[in-house]
C-alpha cells in the first residue's frame, strides 16, 4: 500500500483524523490546566520550604511539603495517575480528564518546587537585606525583589518541566482518556497499520515541543534585557 | 536618637560583639573604624536589627526596638537608611523602579509622587540621565551613588553605611565618598562602617575604633588621630595611616 492510500486509510476514511485532533484537544487541555496547578502548587511549597530554611518558622507546613515531596517524586506518575482515579475518585462520578489534570497538576507540582526553591536560593543575601533595610516586609520583599529575579532564573528548567508535562500526558490513556497518544492508538486498532498514525502523533508531539522552545527562548532573551551592559 | 545599652552579639561560638553602650545624637556624623573581624559591621547591622542582638537593648528615637514587633521593626527600618558594601541594587528593576518601588509599596507617595523625589534624587547624586538604565549598566560608583539615592527616598533620620566603598575600585571612591560629605553638610545623622581615614578625619563629629568586640577609644577626629591613647589603636593607625 503506497504513502497516499495509507494516509487516506488512516486519516481520511471514517474522519479518523478527529481522534488525532480531539486527542491533541484534550492533550492540550490537560497540559495547560496541569501546569496551571503545577506551578501554583509548586511556588507555594518553595515559599514554605524556603521561609522555613530562611526564618525557622512553618514548621508543620514544611513537614507536609516534605513528605509531598517524598512520595511524589518517589512513585511513577502512572501509579499516581491509577490511584488517583481508581482510588481517590472511586465512588465518584466525575470527568477522567479532570482526574488526569489533578493527577499531572500535583505531580509537576512536586518538580516546580524544587526548581523555584533552588532559584529563590540563588538570590544573593544581600537582595533580601536591601529590601528589609527599606521598611518592606517579608512578603512584599519576595514578592517585588526575589521571586521575579528568582523566576527569571528558573524559567529555562521551568519551561523544561512544562515541555515533559506535555509528554508526560501521554499516559492518560491508562485511565482511558482520549489524548492525542490514544488517539493514535485507537486509530493503528481499526486499521492494523502502525506507522503512519503513531509517527504522526510522535510529530505532532515533537512540533509543539518546538514551537514551545521557540516562545521560550524569546521569553528567556526579554527577561534578560535587564542584564544587558 | 539611637541610644545602645549593654548590646552583644554571638554567632555561634564566636562573641562579635561584647558589650557596647552608646548614644548617637541627631546631626552627628559617626565613623567607626577597626581591624576586620572588629565587630563594627555587625554593630551597625545590629541598629536596624539586620542582625539580632543575643543581649542588650537598642532605643531609637525613644522607642525600644530590640523588643519590637514586626510591624514596628519595619516602621523603624524607614527611618534608617542602609548602604551597602555590595550596593545591592535590584538588578531586574531600573534605577528609578529600585529608588521608587519602596516608597510606593509602602504607600507613603503615589508613583507619580515618587517618580518625581527620584528625579530630584538622581540629580542631586549627580546620574539624572540614568532613570531608565538597569542596574548591570553602571559603574560600581554610579551603582553605590543610586543605593544612597534609594535609602534617601525613604527619607530617613538616620543613615547607616556599611563600608559603602570596600568594594570600589579605587578611582570611583572619590564620587561616593563626595556625596556623602554633602549629606553629612546637609545636616543627616550618619553612621559609617570605613577605612576611609581621610574622610574620618574630614568628615566626622566622632570617630570610633572598634576592636574584639569592645568599643575601644573614641573622640574628635583632631584628638583620635593625632593624639591616640590606646595601645591597640596606635597600632593600627600606624599600620594604616
Amino acid at each position: 500500500m503506497g504513502f497516499v492510500d495509507s494516509f487516506k486509510q488512516n486519516f481520511i476514511e471514517q474522519d479518523r483524523w478527529h481522534y488525532l485532533a480531539n486527542g491533541l484537544g484534550t492533550t492540550l487541555l490537560i497540559t495547560f490546566f496541569s501546569v496551571l496547578i503545577g506551578m501554583v502548587l509548586g511556588f507555594i511549597i518553595a515559599i514554605v520550604r524556603f521561609t522555613h530554611d530562611k526564618t525557622g518558622k512553618m514548621k508543620v507546613g514544611n513537614f507536609i511539603c516534605r513528605i509531598y515531596l517524598t512520595v511524589i517524586r518517589g512513585t511513577p506518575v502512572v501509579v499516581q495517575l491509577l490511584i488517583i482515579y481508581f482510588v481517590i475518585f472511586a465512588s465518584v462520578p466525575i470527568s477522567k480528564i479532570f482526574v488526569a489534570i489533578i493527577a499531572f497538576g500535583i505531580n509537576s507540582g512536586a518538580y516546580v518546587a524544587e526548581i523555584v526553591r533552588s532559584g529563590i536560593a540563588s538570590i544573593d543575601d544581600g537582595q533580601f537585606e536591601a529590601g528589609r533595610s527599606l521598611g518592606l516586609n517579608y512578603r512584599q520583599t519576595m514578592i517585588s525583589i526575589i521571586l521575579p529575579q528568582a523566576f527569571k532564573n528558573v524559567l529555562p528548567a521551568l519551561a523544561n518541566e512544562c515541555i515533559v508535562l506535555l509528554k508526560e500526558t501521554s499516559v492518560s490513556g491508562y485511565i482511558a482518556v482520549q489524548d492525542l497518544t490514544k488517539g493514535g492508538d485507537i486509530i493503528r486498532s481499526q486499521t492494523y497499520s502502525a506507522f503512519m498514525p503513531l509517527i504522526s502523533v510522535a510529530i505532532i508531539y515533537l512540533v509543539m515541543v518546538v514551537v514551545l522552545s521557540h516562545f521560550v527562548t524569546k521569553l528567556e532573551r526579554r527577561l534578560r534585557q535587564s542584564d544587558r551592559r | 536618637m539611637i541610644d545602645v545599652k549593654g548590646l552583644k552579639k554571638t554567632f555561634g561560638d564566636n562573641e562579635v560583639l561584647k558589650g557596647i553602650d552608646e548614644h548617637i545624637y541627631k546631626g552627628e556624623k559617626v565613623v567607626v573604624i577597626g581591624p576586620s573581624g572588629s565587630g563594627k559591621s555587625t554593630f551597625l547591622r545590629c541598629l536596624n536589627l539586620m542582625e539580632i542582638p543575643t543581649e542588650g537593648t537598642i532605643l531609637f528615637e525613644g522607642s525600644d526596638i530590640t523588643h519590637a514587633n514586626d510591624r514596628d521593626i519595619n516602621l523603624m527600618r524607614r527611618k534608617m537608611g542602609m548602604v551597602f558594601q555590595h550596593f545591592n541594587l535590584f538588578p531586574h528593576l531600573t534605577i528609578k523602579k529600585n529608588i521608587t518601588l519602596a516608597p510606593v509599596k509602602l504607600g507613603l507617595m503615589t508613583q507619580a509622587e515618587a517618580d518625581k523625589k527620584a528625579e530630584d534624587l538622581l540629580e542631586r547624586v549627580g546620574l539624572p540621565d540614568k532613570a531608565n538604565s538597569f542596574p548591570a549598566m553602571l559603574s560600581g560608583g554610579q551603582k553605590q551613588r543610586i543605593a544612597i539615592a534609594r535609602s534617601l527616598a525613604m527619607n530617613p533620620d538616620v543613615m547607616l553605611f556599611d563600608e559603602p566603598t570596600s568594594a570600589l575600585d579605587p578611582e570611583m571612591v572619590g564620587e561616593v565618598l563626595e556625596l556623602m560629605k554633602q549629606l553629612a553638610e546637609d545636616g543627616m545623622t550618619m553612621i559609617v562602617v570605613t577605612h576611609e581615614m581621610g574622610f574620618a578625619r574630614e568628615v566626622a563629629s566622632r570617630v570610633m575604633f572598634m576592636a574584639d568586640g569592645y568599643i575601644m577609644e573614641q573622640n574628635t577626629p583632631k584628638e583620635f588621630f593625632e593624639n591616640p591613647q590606646n595601645p591597640r589603636l596606635r597600632e593600627f593607625l600606624s599600620k594604616v595611616l
